[in-house]
């Protein structure tokens, strides 16, 4: 099980980052959590100059950018 | 009843005409290069100058670089001031950033210049960067215990490093050609190279329709859609249909769609920079030198976007739609009620209100922008009706400089991350501010010597400059012991 948190505070970007990640889960058959983060300290604490962001398993591995299926699969896989 | 029906008229007349004639050739490639600029400018590459070691000469300046090329919109403003504030170069900086950036931004500069004028996006664009870094020093003067606090933590954020590419600089810098080949008014690009004539012959029975459809006072400074006007928009709709299927899963990759979009967006530009005129015969078409300029742009635009990778330019195209959606509908519905406002507001309430540069006027305009919220840039065509109902530009300007600034969402937003009494300083200094800004340009405006008004300017910015090298002198003392 992997938890997912899509740090932003609710801009188009980061609706689309959760449709785009929500897919790439339910397509590469992995079971996942999803989190939405609007708290802007919450967000910071991470190392992130501008939103949408994506953590995996509290890693950062996207940000200020929306990454295809394929990108978030491979982070998800591994 | 009528008069529901004169409100709805007034809006769509006005609609019409700024879709047809203002929009287009300022508002289509602004677009374009706003998403070049969030998705092609790696952030790190202006962030590494704002980190706490960073001294003022640097940080301040590379804040106002922030604010200009990085925050075109909201998902960049707050992370990145909220993260100056707390891990990098601090509160200054951070106001500086935030202040200058809805005026510094290349879509309020393009928008401002074409309907308001060059000189008034110019006068905005320096007074917003001059007290943008005014502000922020006295911000990070008052408040310099909190500053202090932060410099026990590390500010690893701000550390990394990065350039923008070429193929990445080539396209900005082609885009800006596009925008500027389209809007400049120079004799060169209005020069006719060759005109032929199309046999149409509805063409001026078509005009005539539009202008009993849109019927307009040029007095009241309303105007109306011509031939040209109404082709472009049928292109604008054009677009919009094919990029709801061309670009909203760019991210995936391009499809016919994509290529469909982006060639009427080419088009449009082109036949925004030809003149049409019905005559007898039919269309007259007019072939300027404008046409040249701006094909000439779009191929370097083209030849540029080619040497991106796949991922950069779909990022591109998905930053650049994403702010037609998220800018473009408020703007219309923005521009449609403006037009019926328009109908009920007296002009001589706006001129006895603010018809003179005087403190009075300044300070009415100020607060109207303060308690006044507009979505982003539906200021300026709010601007645009108070100055044809006879508002001084002095004031108007004192308006647009605190509108952006001090909408209720921003300053709640600020509360949010640097608590009340801090905003509570930065609104007061931006309303005095503005104030001042709006004397000075109306000052200008109304012909005083340019010297004066330099004076006048050299004189505020030299008693800032003393009241800082006292709070400095006093800063040095030691400090309480509670620090």
């Amino acid at each position: 099980m992997k938890t997912v948190k899509i740090l932003g505070s609710g801009c188009a970007n980061c609706r689309k980052l959760e449709a785009v990640a929500r897919e790439a889960a339910s397509s590469a058959g992995i079971a996942a959590e999803f989190l939405k983060i609007t708290d802007m300290d919450a967000i910071l604490a991470y190392d992130l100059m501008s939103t949408p962001g994506l953590v995996i398993d509290e890693k950062l591995v996207s940000s200020g950018r929306i990454p295809t299926q394929a990108e978030v699969r491979q982070w998800l896989a591994a | 009843m009528n008069a529901f029906l004169r409100l709805i008229e007034g809006g769509a007349g006005n609609l019409a005409a700024y879709l047809a004639a203002h929009v287009l050739l300022c508002l289509l490639p602004a677009f374009f290069i706003a998403g070049a600029m969030a998705a092609l400018i790696p952030k790190a590459s202006i962030t590494r100058w704002l980190g706490r070691s960073a001294p003022y000469h640097v940080s301040y300046p590379a804040a106002a670089a922030a604010g200009s090329l990085l925050a075109v919109c909201s998902c960049t403003i707050v992370p990145l001031f909220a993260g100056i504030y707390k891990k990098g170069a601090g509160l200054g900086p951070a106001i500086t950033f935030l202040f200058f950036a809805p005026a510094g931004n290349v879509m309020a500069l393009a928008y401002t210049g074409s309907i308001l004028g060059a000189e008034f996006a110019f006068a905005r664009f320096v007074l917003s960067l001059l007290f943008g870094i005014g502000i922020g020093l006295l911000m990070a003067l008052i408040f310099w215990r909190d500053d202090a606090r932060h410099d026990a933590l590390t500010d690893t954020a701000f550390a990394e490093r990065a350039r923008i590419g070429g193929a990445a600089l080539g396209l900005l810098l082609s885009l800006v050609a596009v925008l500027i080949a389209g809007t400049l008014k120079l004799s060169l690009l209005n020069a006719y190279v060759v005109s032929v004539t199309l046999p149409l012959p509805g063409a001026e029975a078509w005009q005539a329709t539009l202008l009993r459809w849109v019927p307009f006072d040029a007095a009241k400074g309303e105007e109306g859609v011509s031939v040209q006007g109404s082709l472009l928009i049928v292109l604008l709709l054009a677009i919009a249909l094919t990029a709801w299927k061309g670009l909203e899963n760019i991210v995936e990759g391009a499809n016919r769609w994509t290529w469909l979009t982006l060639g009427l967006a080419a088009a449009t530009l082109l036949v925004a920079a030809m003149r049409l005129t019905p005559s007898a015969g039919g269309l007259d078409v007019a072939f300027t030198g404008r046409v040249l300029a701006v094909g000439a742009a779009l191929w370097a635009v083209l030849h540029h976007a080619r040497r991106l990778d796949a991922d950069a330019w779909r990022a591109w195209l998905w930053e650049s739609w994403r702010f037609v959606k998220q800018i473009f509908v408020l703007l219309v519905v923005g521009v449609f009620v403006v037009g019926m406002v328009r109908q009920l507001i007296q002009p001589e309430w706006i001129q006895n209100l603010a018809g003179r540069n005087d403190l009075m006027a300044n300070a009415v305009a100020v607060v109207f922008g303060v308690f006044m919220y507009f979505p982003t840039l539906v200021e300026v065509p709010v601007a645009r009706m108070f100055l044809d109902l006879g508002m001084h530009p002095g004031p108007l300007l004192a308006y647009l400089m605190a509108d952006p600034e001090l909408s209720l969402q921003s300053i709640l937003m600020v509360a949010a991350v640097i608590g009340r009494p801090k905003t509570a300083a930065y609104v007061g200094l931006v309303a005095i501010f503005s104030v001042v800004a709006g004397l000075l340009y109306g000052a200008w405006v109304d012909g005083v010597n340019a010297g004066w008004v330099a004076a006048g300017l050299l004189a505020f910015l030299g008693a800032l400059a003393a009241l800082m090298a006292w709070m400095m002198a006093r800063r040095r003392r030691p400090a309480p012991t509670q620090v």
